[in-house]
């Protein structure tokens, strides 16, 4: 139905400006470097994944980073595509938790597995691709080195990633069941 | 909240890079990207720093309004010439701080690769700088046209970046609004433990959410009200052309090229 079809796209579109609003509402962590910083830049996608699907979430996703990228100039594209692949990585295993089992007991279950995928994902993600890339662009063959990697991971990229994920997880749950007869009231009309 | 992320970092003037077709930018950037990985001398450098400011120079723009955009990537420049001084040990020692030495190689890496980033981040900025981010999207959809070939949505993603792009001004005041509205029933954002600050937001999130909701339910019947159907055979109000300035973009951009061969070692 085209009617459904477009509003869906329009939904998209605002639950990424949404996303990208939050993204600038950010705080660092105590103990860890200052470039990686916690927003709630997910909560949206999160949204959009579990009222329709986890591919759902992976678009929302895009735009905020892609309104980031245009909006910033591209200073670090790097740090972009990371982001995009951990918000991608959170949100679509608790989608796919969420649409096998509703309920809040599923949510939860999925919001773990969501943060230990996206700390997993994210820290051999760092280990392969991420932090190589860095090294190139700074041309710094030092920072490439397996034993100077494994600390970056151990001691920054899967701490953070972890908190992340429970800080997020932490505020969406009361969002969600806020949210939730509404969202439902939503689907149906949607769906219908 | 931040009024310049209200506007981007677009600042308006007519200068020859403003009105050069978004297409030839993105394009000449991109290329830019690629080749300024192969400078590997001096006078190399010098040929891309030459064409990066004098791009800069005949954009008309201030230099404040450059140098900020550049902000966030000042620490990661410090930071790689630093690192370089550290860590590199190439050619003789030059001088000592605190008795730790410092080498020649490591000051000559340091500038070159800072001065790389640098560039980079002169040149994409120079994008953000002088074009719309409506622009921007506009010459994105055109360029990647081709894709519709293998069922890629084109069309559909543009339209989102477009509605994104248009609301950003929209949501941003709403966030503010609702921050104040609900700070004035006594909410706390800034100070307190974490857990009462996250605790916090769910108050700000609702009724955003709602609201964005209830816009795109009358933005979707307002675009249908007047015959939205999809990408298939739409017309534009802004019509991308190439003139003569994006080919005497082209050639200028050759001939730096050309210079950068020719002095590369």
């Amino acid at each position: 139905m085209q009617s459904s079809k477009l509003l869906k796209l329009i939904i998209f579109a605002l639950l990424g400006t949404i996303s990208m609003v939050l993204m600038f509402l950010n705080f660092p962590l105590p103990f860890l470097p200052p470039y990686l910083k916690i927003d709630f830049s997910e909560v949206p996608a999160l949204i959009a994944a579990l009222l329709f699907t986890p591919i759902a979430g992976v678009i929302v996703e895009a735009i905020k980073n892609s309104l980031y990228l245009i909006y910033t100039g591209a200073g670090d594209p790097v740090g972009v595509v990371a982001n995009f692949l951990a918000g991608s990585l959170f949100v679509v295993p608790v989608a796919i938790f969420y649409h096998k089992l509703k309920g809040v007991k599923s949510l939860l279950s999925g919001l773990i597995t969501g943060t230990i995928v996206m700390a997993v994902g994210m820290s051999v993600l760092n280990y392969l691709v991420i932090l190589p890339a860095y090294s190139w662009l700074m041309g710094l063959e030092e920072m490439a080195i397996p034993s100077v990697k494994w600390a970056s991971v151990i001691a920054g990229i899967l701490p953070f990633n972890l908190l992340k994920g429970i800080i997020v997880s932490a505020l969406f749950i009361p969002l969600f069941a806020k949210l939730r007869p509404w969202l439902e009231k939503k689907r149906i009309t949607f769906t219908s | 909240m931040n009024h310049a992320l209200i506007i981007g970092q677009y600042v308006p003037s007519n200068s020859v890079i403003h009105r050069l077709d978004p297409r030839t930018k993105i394009a000449i950037i991109f290329f830019f990207v690629i080749f300024v990985f192969f400078a590997n001398t001096l006078t190399s450098y010098a040929v891309l720093t030459l064409f990066a400011v004098g791009t800069a120079v005949a954009t008309k723009i201030k230099l404040p309004y450059i140098l900020k955009g550049l902000t966030p990537v000042w620490f990661l420049i410090v930071f790689t010439f630093v690192l370089h001084l550290v860590v590199t040990k190439e050619g003789e020692v030059l001088f000592r701080i605190l008795s730790y030495p410092i080498y020649s190689g490591a000051v000559e890496q340091g500038i070159a690769i800072s001065l790389r980033f640098f560039l980079l981040i002169l040149v994409t900025s120079l994008l953000t700088l002088t074009t719309t981010p409506i622009e921007i999207t506009d010459a994105i959809e055109t360029l990647l046209n081709p894709l519709k070939k293998i069922k890629f949505p084109v069309h559909e993603l543009a339209l989102m970046m477009s509605i994104s792009l248009r609301f950003i001004p929209t949501l941003m005041q709403e966030t503010e609004k609702i921050s104040k509205a609900q700070a004035s029933r006594g909410v706390d954002f800034r100070t307190g433990p974490m857990k009462d600050r996250i605790q916090a937001i769910v108050p700000l999130l609702v009724p955003l959410f709602v609201s964005a909701f209830k816009r795109a339910e009358e933005l979707a019947m307002a675009m249908e009200a007047r015959g939205y159907q999809g990408g298939e055979g739409r017309t534009k109000l802004r019509e991308l052309r190439i003139e003569k300035i994006d080919i005497l973009a082209f050639i200028t951009f050759g001939i730096v090229l050309i210079g950068l061969f020719l002095t590369r070692a």
